[in-house]
């Protein structure tokens, strides 16, 4: 409690040098506007209502890509994990799919799928594969050896070792891929609009840009930033809850 | 002073049968040579050696969970192939799954067969009551002492009453205090229900104390096999007397032995 409120206070502090600074120089708005500016449009875009449209665009996207890039990301793991052979023969691919920009990809998936809300979803999506294809291939190499024989003993087959014990004990793991992944969600939605988005937070910024409309901009990067936090806050409180068992006893 | 005395080979009414058994890594490296051991039913076994030399590759060519690169290994007279349920095997550390209560991780095999009756839940209350943790059946295992989480591997290795035991250094890492205490609930637990232990460890007195006959192992081999003729049932006075520590020197000098002695 004490440190979010130095926190707090920290954050209070820095906002009064960046108004004083400004004003003391009269720097132009169009180059950096005010903190009390970027409050009013964000407070403006709120109330008057025409944020919020682009915020449940972007909401959606991020989810949707979270959701479909993170459980397609999951799956893979758990295949590319059990089976040696498949693993050995389809790594390659699977990293080129992330070295490769995704930015780069955009013009194609626009091509492909056309403007709007799809192709957004589609490169959150991919960016979202990587960390649940890589922490759930690690989380199921963490069972102990002995875990893994006793499961032997009592008969347990390859099915039931993977539900009853490979992913249960590699979970926190996975668990921390996916904390990775919402974060990326959101930028690999708002980076989508950027370039094929015409609705969205994204979209947003590049439309403020046209206008030269700099205290609109800052306005959305700050509620980028808001929703990015939320999000990562709700996936910490869901992770919370679904390890709760893992961590009894960690503090005794 | 007592005699030792050097069992003579027994085939008929063997339990586990070790009928020339070897092992080898891929690499060649030998673990075990020729291994000819028979272990009749219903005693408590303890294979002693080094670290090293063999003794937990021995107990998982027994389990099934290793086969031998030559001879053959059988159990009631079956050839092992691999795991069998009828065989419970505690392993050095505990093993239980930290995101299951006590009571679950008792119930575990049973749970990966069929699904948990209410009997079944009881049958490992009565378990946990047995091996002194009733009370922390609602507990996960993180927060159990060292001795309480080998108790409750204990519980969870006999839920389904195996004829027999293999168990691989279980105490090791457990203080001497812990260790003499858990040693006299195993020795209870094994003698109500007649179960035949084949026990692994590198402690000589924790051997004698426990086994009925000690088996000692040497680079591969066991040279020697002692019967422990001491009054049962055994408690913590036996360790200190005389015969207690002639069994233990015998063993050690068996030990020392670098050439295997004639049986």
């Amino acid at each position: 409690m004490r440190r979010s409120i130095s926190s707090l206070v920290l954050l209070v502090c820095l906002l009064l040098f960046w108004e004083i600074t400004v004003r003391m120089f009269d720097v132009s708005a169009l180059v950096v506007p005010t903190p009390s500016n970027i409050l009013l449009v964000l407070w403006d875009g709120l109330i008057i209502g025409f944020l919020w449209h682009h915020i449940w665009i972007t909401s959606v996207e991020t989810l949707l890509g979270f959701v479909l890039g993170s459980s397609i990301g999951f799956i893979c793991g758990v295949i590319l994990g059990e089976i040696d052979k498949l693993r050995r023969l389809l790594w390659p691919y699977v990293l080129a799919t992330q070295v490769v920009p995704k930015l780069a990809l955009g013009p194609i998936f626009i091509v492909w799928f056309g403007f709007g809300m799809t192709s957004t979803v589609v490169i959150t999506a991919l960016i979202c594969f990587f960390p649940l294809v890589e922490n759930t291939m690690t989380g199921l190499q963490i069972a102990a050896p002995e875990k893994r024989e006793l499961f032997r003993m009592l008969g347990a087959g390859r099915w039931k070792t993977l539900v009853r014990l490979k992913i249960p004990a590699g979970l926190p793991t996975i668990m921390a891929g996916v904390r990775v992944s919402i974060v990326l969600a959101l930028v690999g939605a708002v980076v989508g609009e950027f370039i094929g988005g015409s609705e969205g937070l994204g979209a947003s910024i590049i439309a403020a840009q046209g206008m030269m409309d700099s205290p609109l901009m800052f306005a959305l990067f700050v509620l980028i930033t808001l929703m990015g936090i939320l999000f990562y806050q709700i996936i910490l409180l869901l992770e919370r809850r679904l390890l709760r068992n893992w961590s009894k006893g960690e503090i005794l | 002073m007592r005699q030792i005395s050097w069992l003579p080979m027994m085939t008929n009414t063997a339990f586990f049968d070790f009928d020339r058994a070897s092992y080898a890594y891929e690499t060649g490296a030998k673990i075990l040579s020729n291994v000819d051991w028979h272990i009749p039913k219903g005693a408590f076994h303890c294979l002693v050696g080094r670290s090293g030399c063999g003794k937990t590759t021995l107990l998982k060519l027994a389990a099934g969970l290793m086969l031998p690169t030559q001879g053959q290994v059988r159990f009631k007279g079956e050839l092992v192939k691999g795991p069998s349920q009828k065989v419970g095997f505690v392993f050095q550390t505990p093993a239980l799954l930290e995101w299951l209560p006590v009571v679950d991780n008792v119930l575990l095999p049973i749970s990966l067969q069929r699904a948990v009756q209410a009997e079944d839940r009881e049958n490992a209350l009565e378990l946990l009551e047995l091996v002194g943790i009733a009370d922390l059946a609602k507990r996960y295992p993180r927060q159990l002492s060292g001795g309480q989480q080998s108790r409750a591997g204990l519980a969870r290795v006999l839920l389904t009453s195996p004829p027999a035991l293999l168990m691989d250094e279980p105490f090791a890492a457990l203080d001497a205090i812990t260790r003499e205490e858990l040693q006299d609930d195993l020795l209870r637990l094994v003698t109500m229900r007649k179960t035949t232990v084949l026990f692994v460890t590198h402690d000589i007195a924790e051997a004698v104390y426990l086994g009925d006959q000690v088996a000692v192992m040497e680079q591969g081999h066991i040279p020697s096999i002692v019967t422990i003729d001491l009054k049962e049932p055994r408690s913590k006075d036996f360790r200190y007397e005389n015969d207690f520590s002639f069994y233990c020197q015998s063993i050690h000098e068996a030990m020392m032995q670098k050439t295997p002695v004639e049986m």
